[in-house]
């Protein structure tokens, strides 16, 4: 036996090394270690200097439970929330369409998702601000259709905050759900159709039912990053309106207290791997969330 | 589709790889009288204007950038001694790294034309003497009125909390400047430590809440110009520029006596170019180079002589070149210790949840 498992190890163990290592280095070195070490620098304390100074403290977490915190992980969440059903509404029509299109330009329809990824998304965002500006094009579409005398205030409220998270994480939710349209067996709605059922209930009873794999994986990649995307709520909801990712910026910047502001990145990978969790017992597929 | 995918991936892998390249090529090479290494705020000295330094003295300037005081600090201590020769830091920032002993003395008689700042910027409480710094650009925090908008005569800080501006304002996404603005509209000093004065600032400015449109450090000049609001409180440079577009803006310098910032040169403590860096900022106190900044960056000048050479037309623009009296009534903002600094970041949150 002993023998055997030497004999396996010689032969397999090198090229294993060669083709896994450089991974898990990469894994290592990138996630693995700046995890642990905001972990640490969570317990950490402030010097009167506003040096991190390794002394065990739970002074951090306590203040996790300011109330004005626990208001803004609220907002935060409810944000994110209709963000998700936003992209859902909106990206599940879409992603059907091209998903099931017989167009010969399927591929081109959903390029079209992924070509505004190109520009980066502070870039886009601020796009959005000079577009719904009161001097913006919309505003003097407006004017010009005499719908409005006076530009409408469109920006610097939670509504164009969620209209900016939408938009930037539109594509997280289509590309799922393209994947769990498009592996959609057609001879099931085939069936369907036999057994006597009418569109509506063939949605409802069949495709949404095997289509819940790519809801939910997208709705975790939408719904997570919506709780950090600070600027988007800086620049289209005006500062009024922070997100859980403002109050970890803050801390890492003028507020320079690093420790608290692991502290907060801590109660944000917690609810990241919660709702991870969440996913995997309801059946979800690790591999749709790009892990 | 799979192939398209990839020969996109193949594209950015290419393009981050030449910016790599080429940002590596550009920090070579020696000048003939050596080098010199400088950190400043981003957008702050035009290119022209160093060009012009290294053709005068040979020396070369490598520039790097930082968009915050806390940034600049933590790479100045997490890098090697000496790795800088020059840095930018504001008011505050100059006490607390001389009170950590991160500076290096100035020998002022090397600076032959440090004369040619104002008196009422010398000698500041910041750093009595100069000893380790010496002014470069600053500003004020200034209130904007948008006339056509606004008829009333707005004269203070404390004009701004009035119910009648409800979501009309946009201020400086700051916490210093609006909590600093917040305390001197009661008098008192924007660093203070007292608890009970401190509850009162609270009180007050959760108050403006509402007048509040949006807080905007970046460009909140956008906003007025774009008329979304009719006043502001915002860096006096930002209130020029919005003057320049929008003839209806006057700036204001409030009553209650305004926020005050200074970016100044100093040398970090093991600098290897001492010399050359006493070059550099002599060159940038001559008043021609100086004007040269000021055509691009209109802030506050400590540089009077620069300032006379902008005309006439510069000196009265109350934005550009804000009255003394106006500077020998502001206040700095001191550093605070950690526990009062949690009290000014948990009202701030209030405010912005």
């Amino acid at each position: 036996m002993a023998k055997l498992t030497k004999h396996s190890f010689r032969s397999n163990t090198l090229p294993a090394l060669t083709m896994v290592g450089p991974v898990t280095l990469w894994l290592a070195f990138f996630v693995a270690i700046p995890l642990i070490y905001v972990f640490i620098m969570s317990f950490c304390s402030l010097d009167s200097g506003y040096n991190v100074v390794f002394e065990f403290t739970l002074a951090n977490y306590e203040r996790l439970f300011d109330p004005n915190y626990v208001q803004i992980y609220i907002t935060s969440i409810l944000v994110a929330f209709f963000t998700t059903v936003l992209c859902i509404i909106i990206g599940y029509p879409f992603s059907f369409l091209i998903a099931r299109t017989t167009s010969k330009h399927k591929a081109l329809l959903y390029m079209l998702v992924i070509i505004p990824f190109w520009t980066n998304s502070l870039i886009r965002i601020y796009g959005w601000r000079s577009f719904l500006g009161a001097n913006g094009p919309l505003n003097n579409f407006l004017k010009e259709m005499h719908l409005t005398d006076t530009p409408i205030q469109f920006l610097f409220n939670r509504g164009t905050t969620v209209l900016g998270m939408v938009y930037c994480l539109f594509p997280f939710m289509v590309l799922p759900l393209y994947t769990a349209i498009e592996k959609l067996d057609k001879s099931l709605l085939e069936a369907s159709s036999d057994l006597g059922a009418r569109g509506f209930s063939t949605f409802t009873r069949v495709i949404i039912p095997l289509t819940m794999s790519g809801i939910f994986s997208g709705s975790i990649m939408v719904f997570i990053p919506s709780l950090g995307y600070f600027f988007v709520a800086d620049i289209l909801g005006g500062g009024n309106s922070d997100v859980i990712g403002n109050l970890i910026e803050r801390q890492f910047q003028s507020g320079n207290n690093w420790p608290l502001g692991a502290a907060l990145s801590i109660i944000l990978i917690l609810i990241t791997l919660i709702l991870v969790k969440l996913y995997q017992k309801m059946g979800g597929d690790m591999e749709s969330l790009g892990v | 589709m799979k192939k398209l995918v990839s020969f996109l991936t193949a594209c950015a892998v290419c393009a981050m790889g030449i910016s790599t390249l080429a940002s590596c090529g550009s920090s070579s090479s020696a000048g003939e009288n050596g080098t010199i290494n400088i950190y400043t705020w981003t957008e702050y000295i035009p290119d022209s204007v160093i060009d012009k330094f290294e053709k005068e003295t040979k020396i070369k300037v490598n520039v790097s950038t930082f968009s915050s005081n806390e940034d600049m600090l933590a790479k100045v201590k997490s890098e090697e001694e000496g790795a800088f020769d020059i840095i930018q830091p504001s008011d505050y920032m100059v006490e607390q790294m001389a009170t950590q002993g991160m500076l290096e003395k100035l020998d002022t008689s090397k600076l032959t034309n440090l004369s040619n700042i104002g008196e009422q910027y010398l000698n500041p409480s910041y750093d009595p003497g100069n000893n380790y710094s010496v002014p470069y650009l600053g500003g004020v925090e200034a209130i904007a009125v948008n006339t056509a908008m606004v008829s009333d005569e707005i004269v203070s800080y404390s004009d701004l909390f009035d119910p009648k501006y409800a979501n009309q304002v946009v201020l400086l996404d700051d916490f210093r400047a609006v909590i600093g603005m917040t305390a001197r509209s009661l008098g008192y000093s924007m660093s203070t430590t007292d608890r009970d004065e401190l509850a009162e600032i609270k009180t007050k400015l959760l108050s403006i809440k509402p007048n509040v449109k949006l807080y905007d450090s970046d460009s909140p000049k956008s906003a007025l110009i774009s008329g979304e609001c009719s006043l502001a409180s915002v860096w006096s440079a930002e209130v020029a520029l919005a003057m320049d577009e929008v003839s209806s803006i006057k700036v204001v310098y409030p009553e209650e006596g305004a926020y005050l910032f200074m970016d100044n040169w100093a040398i970090p403590k093991g600098a290897k170019n001492i010399d050359g860096a006493m070059q550099f900022i002599n060159f940038m106190l001559d008043a021609e180079n100086m004007s040269m900044v000021l055509a691009e960056f209109p802030y506050m000048c400590p540089n009077t002589e620069a300032i006379a050479l902008m005309g006439d037309e510069y000196a009265a623009n109350l934005a550009k070149n804000p009255p003394e009296d106006v500077i020998a009534k502001g206040e700095y903002i001191k550093n605070l210790d950690t526990d009062t600094l949690a009290i000014y970041d948990q009202m701030w949150t209030e405010l912005k949840k």
